[in-house]
């Protein structure tokens, strides 16, 4: 068998660990499913089911958006959404208890957001 | 008399090295790590934030104000409506949810014991975090609730005293007495810093924003 010179292993060791370094060394948070995103985010307003009724719900001058309702999110267009969600309700000439989230999602995830929400009123978007 | 004040300095400077390391000790014998993350970095995703149990501590130097760490280590009470983490607690009342059964901490520590806690907390500081930033001024208490209550509406989270508020953040109450306001203006500026996947937005505050609200903050002792 070949032998492995000392030089050679730690040439690997180094090259191995760079990523292993850079990948620990992140501080950017990692990239999540639509469904935890929902969970950790939206819950809070929007409730465990997503009917606008989350723990939060109570204090709310304005009733957070039933997401369940066909009528409701069948009148909000897809790129209408992606705004309230990324620059939150006052973007849309909505409630400023809806926070811009801009800057916790990406946008890759808040599409992934309004699609999960299409699935969850079980409607499209307005064209 | 210099020799006497050199000597007496010494003598703090030890008595306060052993009270941390007395602390640290304690830390270990009322297991404070099953609950609370004694060492950094912060959990970067959302099935280890479900795991937490306790508030992060591996910058509570940074975070907290000494005085009150020491009063709280006696006798812990609920500062998290919601629970540590909300998602944990919620119970379903129909369709809405509700808040469940959330504990407070359960040791209580002596006085003395609380004193040696709170001194070895207040090391586990954040290097990276400036001192120094909060400007402390007159309360502008009028225009700090104009900003936090209309426009971001932070009491949807944050339970404000005497007006309430949402139950899925800390609450507000005593919020001067817990928190350093450089520790606030921090946070407040970027959440994610000190936690990757709170549950709190970030807005583009300005300068002058961040010190109206930390001041009003500073001032609900």
């Amino acid at each position: 068998m070949r032998k492995i010179g000392f030089f050679n292993l730690m040439m690997g060791a180094v090259f191995m660990a760079v990523p292993l370094v850079a990948l620990l060394g992140s501080s950017d948070a990692a990239a999540e499913s639509a469904a935890d995103n929902y969970k950790l985010y939206c819950v809070q307003c929007h409730g465990t089911k997503g009917v606008g009724k989350g723990i939060n719900a109570p204090v709310l001058a304005v009733a957070p958006r039933n997401h369940t309702s066909a009528k409701d999110m069948g009148e909000l267009t897809d790129s209408g959404v992606f705004k309230a969600i990324k620059e939150g309700g006052v973007a849309v000439g909505k409630s400023t208890q809806m926070p811009p989230w801009g800057g916790v999602l990406t946008d890759d995830e808040i599409n992934d957001l309004v699609k999960h929400l299409r699935g969850m009123c079980k409607c499209e978007g307005k064209k | 008399m210099k020799r006497l004040l050199a000597i007496s300095g010494l003598l703090v400077f030890f008595a306060g090295g052993a009270l941390a390391a007395d602390g640290k000790a304690l830390v270990g014998k009322f297991k404070c790590a099953d609950c609370h993350k004694m060492q950094g970095p912060a959990v970067k995703t959302i099935a280890d934030v479900m795991k937490r149990k306790a508030p992060d501590l591996f910058y509570a130097g940074s975070k907290f104000n000494r005085d009150w760490l020491v009063k709280y280590i006696q006798n812990p009470t609920k500062l998290r409506p919601g629970g540590v983490v909300y998602l944990n607690h919620i119970k379903l009342d129909g369709d809405q949810d509700t808040v469940g059964k959330v504990l407070k901490c359960a040791s209580k520590l002596s006085a003395g014991d609380a004193e040696a806690v709170a001194d070895y907390l207040m090391t586990l500081k954040d290097p990276d975090m400036k001192t120094g930033v909060f400007k402390p001024g007159k309360v502008k208490k009028a225009r700090a609730k104009m900003v936090m209550l209309k426009k971001e509406a932070c009491n949807a989270c944050h339970m404000f005293p005497k007006k309430g508020g949402g139950v899925s953040c800390p609450t507000f109450e005593g919020i001067g007495s817990r928190l350093n306001p450089d520790w606030m203006y921090s946070f407040i500026k970027n959440p994610r810093k000190w936690d990757p996947k709170i549950w709190m937005a970030v807005r583009d505050f300005d300068d002058a924003t961040l010190q109206l609200m930390v001041n009003y903050l500073s001032s609900l002792k």
